[in-house]
């Protein structure tokens, strides 16, 4: 099920049991329907009953969506008028029924009075739904749906679904409370007994017919559903989502109570629940209670409502309960996810800072050691000596370079992002410009073009354009001038981007080793590097929820290219 | 008579003697005391403790401040160096492996006054020695005592 078809049928309950409270306040009730339909439907809503003679609407409750409406809406629906005068009357004199998904304000204007349509053009109306609210077939009155604004979504035929709904629940219930309301005028003595006994059997038979179609929605309601005698609490009602979570058919529970079906302290607990919520005569919101089910242990969000009888007396309990095992499960296992991704990468953070700090300094010692040996003992070690203590510092070094670059990497892969805007190329010119400073006999030309403002994290970016433009710089190093090219091009609705130079490429035959963590195509003495670069740039296209690949040819230069995700 | 010196905090004995060579290759006359941990480095400081008679005419030129360091670390000395009027002008350059962001944001938060990676590279650590050296005993003038 939807989560939009889930959230009105909770809607739809709710404002029938919020009726089924308000029975014995009239008003109270009109507004009870205008504000839940306006909550349910994201829409200004009124009512208005027709008088005995079936000719005049009354208006007689509105909800506004927001203030700024309701000036307009109470004007247009201050006075009583004809009903062949009123929006529905001119615009569905016969069925009663009005659904306008998208209003086009021009195409009403021959069909309504001038009043009405100057008030609908007013207030900015989107889409219109006017449901005739009908009884066993006498009209009480009209439901009016009016979503405002015209940037936001039509009326679709879920909402007239709803509304539809709505209507039959509130023309019930407001069938329902004008009974009450005779009755109780009935009572007062106006009438004679043998009306009122009379009144009391044809109200007896409307409300067993009410009863049916109330049980109809609370059957249907997907949420367990269930009613308990105040005094016993044992179970009196309970609709089918109720039998399908317990696995107990309905005959079995009709009759028992808490402590005849559940675990002993179970029981205690939901009878301790239902007390509270009686004596108090308030809602009583259970966020998690287990219970037991033909198929284990399940949880429920339960509510309690009291149902008060005329006196004011706790009558009935009325329970929902919404099963959110499911949800639960789900929401401890992503706890413990991220309670495991926090530590591991706690770990990593202060691994990183060890391999940072303390596998350098003995790398110093070697490098700096060695160099005091040539500076100290040079004459003695010899030209061979003197060698070696050079190539003991070149391994020292080239050692400090990995591990900063797997640094680099790691702070790649766990550093949080930070989304702005970034200019590609002037990144790309920032970047040659340094290559260019600590190589300036180099002759590099380099071009740029395309469309490359984009969005990304400015640091990664800088870190991944230092390595790409960076290779591009070292494997042209053999050409008297070199070019690099950085481009921006759409394919197939994707912005790809490019960096290409005409360096020394690379056989195709080794694409795939080329981004993996320390795999070279080229020896250390023909061109220096540690390996790490590609797979950093790989981790920070990845990050951005791009892709990255790469082309080349075996003298003929190579290009490096990369998307930077939907969100760029 | 004054005697400006430059304190070297470092527990790494290593790199005491590197950082003495690389000082003294940069033909970097001024007197080295070098103190082992954040402890010493704050009695030598205030002239206390196990330094509570070293002379008073020995006045820290520049304290090269090492992060990492046993008892109590660089940055809680440079904490308390900063929070005593005493010591709260000298120049403190850390001088450390870490680049670690936090570390720099700590350590200029806390008012260090330069921060320098320690080079693996021999040649580059003497070259970074010397140019410190230069900046902070030659070029840079000391607030009047």
């Amino acid at each position: 099920m939807t989560d939009r078809l889930r959230q009105a049928l909770a809607e739809v309950s709710a404002a029938a049991s919020a009726f089924s409270e308000q029975m014995t306040d009239f008003d109270g009730l009109l507004q009870a329907i205008t504000a839940s339909c306006a909550r349910a439907l994201d829409a200004s809503v009124s009512v208005g009953l027709f008088g005995d003679d079936g000719a005049t609407i009354t208006p007689v409750a509105v909800t506004p969506v927001r203030p700024t409406v309701e000036g307009a809406l109470e004007g247009m629906l201050r006075h009583a008028r004809r009903f062949d005068q009123s929006l529905v009357g001119q615009l569905a004199p016969d069925t009663g029924n009005v659904f306008v998904p998208q209003v086009d304000l021009s195409d009403l204007r021959d069909r309504l009075t001038r009043e009405a349509y100057d008030a609908l053009e007013h207030f900015g109306i989107r889409g219109l739904i006017q449901i005739t609210m009908r009884v066993r077939g006498e009209k009480l009155g009209v439901l009016t749906v009016i979503r405002h604004d015209t940037g936001r979504a039509p009326l679709d035929d879920f909402d007239r679904e709803i509304a539809t709904h709505l209507a039959s629940v509130a023309g019930f219930a407001i069938a329902n409370a004008r009974l009450y309301r005779r009755v109780q005028d009935e009572l007062a003595g106006r009438l004679s007994a043998e009306q009122v006994a009379q009144h009391m059997r044809t109200s007896e038979t409307r409300a067993i017919q009410a009863n049916a179609f109330l049980d109809a929605i609370l059957e249907n309601i997907p949420a367990m559903v269930f009613v308990k005698d105040a005094d016993r609490l044992s179970f009196v009602r309970f609709n089918r989502a109720g039998e399908e979570l317990l696995g107990i058919p309905r005959a079995e529970l009709i009759g028992k109570n808490d402590f005849d079906l559940f675990p002993k302290e179970e029981a205690a607990f939901f009878v301790e629940k239902d007390r509270e919520t009686l004596r108090n005569q308030k809602m009583v919101d259970i966020p998690e209670e287990p219970i037991q089910t033909a198929s284990g242990t399940r949880w429920l969000h339960t509510r309690k409502v009291p149902i008060l009888d005329e006196h004011g007396e706790s009558r009935y309990l009325l329970g929902i309960s919404h099963d959110i095992t499911d949800r639960k499960r789900d929401m401890a296992a992503l706890e413990r996810a991220r309670d495991a991704a926090e530590s591991a990468s706690g770990e990593l953070e202060s691994f990183s800072y060890s391999v940072a700090h303390d596998l350098r300094a003995p790398l110093r010692a070697i490098d700096g050691f060695s160099q005091a040996l040539i500076d100290e003992l040079g004459d003695e070690l010899g030209e061979v000596g003197r060698g070696y203590a050079q190539r003991v510092r070149n391994s020292a070094q080239r050692m400090a370079t990995l591990i900063d670059d797997l640094l680099r990497l790691s702070r790649v892969t766990r550093s949080p992002l930070h989304f702005q805007r970034v200019d590609l190329a002037e990144l790309f010119h920032t970047t040659v410009a340094t290559l260019q400073r600590d190589d300036p006999k180099r002759r590099v030309e380099i071009s740029s073009s395309g469309d490359l403002v984009t969005r990304g994290d400015p640091r990664l970016l800088a870190i991944m354009f230092d390595n790409l433009v960076g290779n591009a710089w070292k494997f042209t190093s053999r050409r008297e001038i070199a070019h690099i090219a950085l481009a921006a091009e759409m394919l197939d609705g994707e912005r790809v981007f490019s960096i290409s130079d005409d360096g020394v490429g690379f056989d195709m035959k080794y694409v795939q080793k080329l981004f993996g963590v320390f795999n070279r195509l080229h020896t250390d003495s023909d061109f220096p590097g540690t390996g790490v670069g590609l797979a950093t740039v790989q981790r920070v296209v990845a990050r951005h929820g791009g892709r990255a690949w790469a082309r080349g040819e075996v003298g003929a230069g190579a290009t490096f290219s990369f998307t930077l995700g939907a969100k760029t | 008579m004054t005697e400006r010196v430059i304190l070297l905090v470092e527990d790494n004995r290593d790199d005491e003697e590197l950082t003495l060579r690389a000082l003294a290759k940069s033909k970097i006359t001024n007197p080295v005391v070098v103190v082992r941990d954040g402890v010493e480095a704050l009695d030598w400081m205030f002239r206390r403790g196990t330094h509570a008679s070293r002379s008073e005419h020995q006045v820290p030129q520049v304290v090269l401040l090492d992060l990492k360091l046993p008892k109590v670390d660089g940055l809680e000395v440079l904490r308390e160096l900063r929070a005593n009027d005493a010591t709260k002008l000298t120049p403190v350059v850390i001088l450390t492996s870490s680049v670690e962001e936090q570390d720099l944001i700590r350590g200029y938060g806390l008012g260090a006054n330069s921060y320098i990676r320690k080079p693996v590279d021999f040649t580059q650590f003497v070259e970074a020695v010397r140019q410190l050296g230069l900046y902070w005993l030659v070029l840079n003038q000391p607030i009047p005592s």
